[in-house]
């Protein structure tokens, strides 16, 4: 028989252990991190090395492949068709100094997101990413141009326009803190500013020549339709989904209307729907022809199923945070700007990034309806007699151009989420 | 100490939800400058309910209410002048997470009363300091305690210069060693003449700081008396069915 006693540590005058630090397997090193991930067990070890092997495998064919036998002169002839379509020679320079003016204001906007971290954090202003980001652009800068086996006066202002960009990255980084405040807080302004401007650059106006959207074509009008439906969309889905919402029976039962015939057909029926009717349905001047019929088209398909990731995201702010603004006295309209739409949109924007990831996709669609996007580009230049046979060259440059947007849609976002994250804080 | 003047006056309120269920069954009740009233009930009683439509979170169909002086009614400037006058403090704190504790306190008086952002913030940082955390000030809520949070929820609506504040169950969702925080700073606020209206279960709070405790029971007032005589001699059948639950 033993009684009951209390152990040695468990006195009622014993002091509190103190933390210590944790063991490796907490904590493990490189290898060690490395050993248990991928050779934890005889089995994973066995799956882990057949993996290996399969991925190198494939990876070494691709590389022979692009290295020895592929024929990258189908894409090194056609890099500006590529690009720009057949936007006429003597009115390049509109597009250059656009690519100009966005280097700048991306350095600029980079550099002051470094030198402006979030009130509780302490923000470094060359964190490792942007230190192997400026590394990266220095590497393409280098090499793209010379691969593409463009003129050395080309080569020569890709070099300007990138040193451009990471010079301004870096003054913005160190002096953006002593700049006056209203002027930083313009930067943000200027962008929507730089699109319009960027607008009339393209098509022209204001006096300067036009170029009608028959010539755009490429990277250049993917782009575009990409952006313009991302950026109107976003207006529109807001809109709707406080109207599918709202508290009038009339503004619910349209939103629901639009949101359903929207999401009940397909894009690409759509599109044709859009080339025919379009036309009578919007004010005279807005859709007069292809092209911006199927911008229209693209805008209001990315804005219903926009609207529906925006309400997701306002059923998900929970009453109370409503209550408590409407409690503070401010209005209705107050309340959803400040208080339920930053929060709402936070959470819907996963959801809309993903929306936005798969309309750049969706572009390729125009090429059906006859407009010479990248994909119509590369049918017109494979079913030239000279290129015949040089489909694999083109579609995977096609797919590394979709997969480089369609990343850096997704790291802008992912960034974007955690500087608004308000739970998120490195200690 | 309460003078007379009435700062909130309910008369004869009733009010049912959409589902038919009869909330509030006649409600009387007067509230007085620098008045504290602890309304007390089982759930479910319409204590919640009540002290939200004095500041028309909730709508009610019969009978009137006047707050300061203003009578609530459909005209949306009234509303919006008594909540301006009326700070609300929720159990669950409703802290809003996507702005700094300093911008939860500045928003409202910024964006509706359109006073100077820099002459608020050292308002607000005053109020901080007063109920003890203004060195969270650039936290966000998700950052602080409960205790932490409800504590800047009373700030927040304190930087609005309400005439009264609600409470409804401010100390429910809290751990039970952060109550004696948030019952210290609105035991500070009773001591300065603040008009409170708070719904709670806290006793001790209740005998030591108000004025007049309130039982409702299925909608309506089943005793009004000073906390002393409630909590010794209740004079009403439920009310000591319900004290010998809680206690």
């Amino acid at each position: 028989m033993t009684s009951i006693q209390p152990g040695p540590e468990s006195g009622t005058n014993q002091p509190l252990r103190p933390a210590r630090p944790a063991p490796e397997s907490v904590q493990p090193s490189w290898a060690g991190a490395l050993r248990q991930e991928l050779f934890a067990s005889r089995t994973d070890g066995l799956v882990s090395v057949l993996l290996i092997l399969v991925i190198l495998a494939a990876a070494l064919g691709l590389l022979r492949w692009a290295l020895a036998q592929a024929q990258w002169a189908v894409i090194q002839a056609n890099t500006s068709l590529f690009a720009i379509g057949r936007y006429p020679i003597q009115q390049q320079w509109r597009l250059w100094l656009l690519v100009v003016l966005v280097a700048g204001l991306s350095g600029v906007s980079w550099g002051l997101l470094r030198a402006f971290p979030r009130a509780d954090r302490s923000g470094e202003i060359w964190p490792f990413n942007d230190r192997l980001a400026v590394v990266l652009l220095g590497f393409l800068a280098a090499w793209l141009p010379a691969a593409l086996a463009l003129g050395l006066p080309l080569q020569l202002r890709w070099w300007v326009i990138t040193a451009l960009l990471v010079t301004m990255r870096c003054l913005a980084g160190s002096w953006g803190r002593s700049l006056p405040s209203r002027l930083v807080r313009l930067v943000p302004l200027s962008w929507p500013l730089l699109y319009l401007f960027g607008m009339v650059l393209i098509a022209g106006g204001l006096g300067i020549p036009r170029v009608p959207p028959s010539e755009w074509g490429g990277l250049l009008l993917t782009l575009l339709m990409a952006s313009f439906a991302i950026l109107l969309s976003f207006p529109i889905g807001v809109v709707v989904a406080l109207g599918r919402r709202s508290s009038l029976p009339l503004l619910r039962w349209s939103s629901v209307l639009y949101i359903e015939f929207i999401r009940g057909a397909p894009l690409i029926t759509l599109l044709f729907l859009g080339q025919n009717i379009l036309g009578y349905m919007l004010p005279g001047g807005w859709a007069p022809d292809r092209v911006w019929r199927a911008a229209w088209v693209l805008t209001l398909f990315c804005g219903a199923y926009l609207a529906e990731a925006v309400r997701a995201g306002l059923t998900a702010v929970p009453p109370g945070q409503l209550e408590a603004a409407r409690s503070l006295g401010l209005s209705m309209p107050l309340a959803l700007q400040r208080v339920v739409l930053p929060q709402a949109l936070r959470i819907a924007l996963p959801a809309a990034v993903g929306q936005f990831i798969s309309l750049l996709q969706d572009t390729t669609l125009l090429s059906l309806i006859g407009l010479l996007d990248l994909l119509g580009t590369a049918r017109t230049v494979m079913a030239n007699p000279e290129f015949l046979g040089k489909n694999a060259e083109v579609y995977l440059t096609l797919a590394v151009l979709f997969w480089c947007c369609c990343a850096a849609l997704g790291l802008g976002s992912r960034a974007l989420e955690r500087r608004l994250d308000p739970t998120h804080s490195p200690v | 100490m309460p003078s007379t003047q009435p700062m909130i006056e309910a008369r004869g309120v009733q009010k049912w939800y959409p589902n038919g269920f009869h909330a509030l069954r006649g409600v009387d009740l007067s509230v007085s400058k620098g008045e504290v009233v602890v309304i007390m009930g089982p759930s479910g009683s319409g204590k919640s309910t009540f002290i939200r439509t004095f500041n028309a979170l909730e709508e009610f169909q019969e009978g009137s209410i006047s707050v300061d002086g203003i009578a609530l009614s459909n005209d949306l400037r009234n509303i919006d002048a008594i909540r301006c006058d009326t700070g609300m403090v929720f159990q669950q704190f409703n802290l809003f997470p996507h702005l700094t504790v300093l911008e939860n306190l500045s928003l409202a008086p910024v964006v509706v009363r359109k006073r100077r952002r820099t002459e608020v913030e050292t308002q607000a940082m005053a109020l901080l300091e007063r109920v003890g955390i203004a060195e969270q000030a650039s936290k966000y809520p998700g950052q602080l305690s409960g205790g932490q949070q409800q504590r800047v929820a009373i700030a927040r609506s304190l930087c609005m210069e309400p005439r009264i504040l609600l409470f409804d169950e401010p100390t429910s969702a809290l751990d039970p060693e952060m109550v004696g925080e948030v019952l210290e700073v609105m035991r500070g606020l009773a001591a300065d003449g603040m008009t409170m209206v708070v719904v709670t279960h806290e006793m001790g709070f209740a005998r030591e700081v108000a004025h007049r405790v309130v039982l409702m029971s299925e909608g309506q007032i089943v005793e009004e008396a000073a906390p002393e005589a409630f909590f010794t001699n209740p004079q009403h059948e439920r009310s000591r069915q319900f004290l010998a639950q809680i206690l």
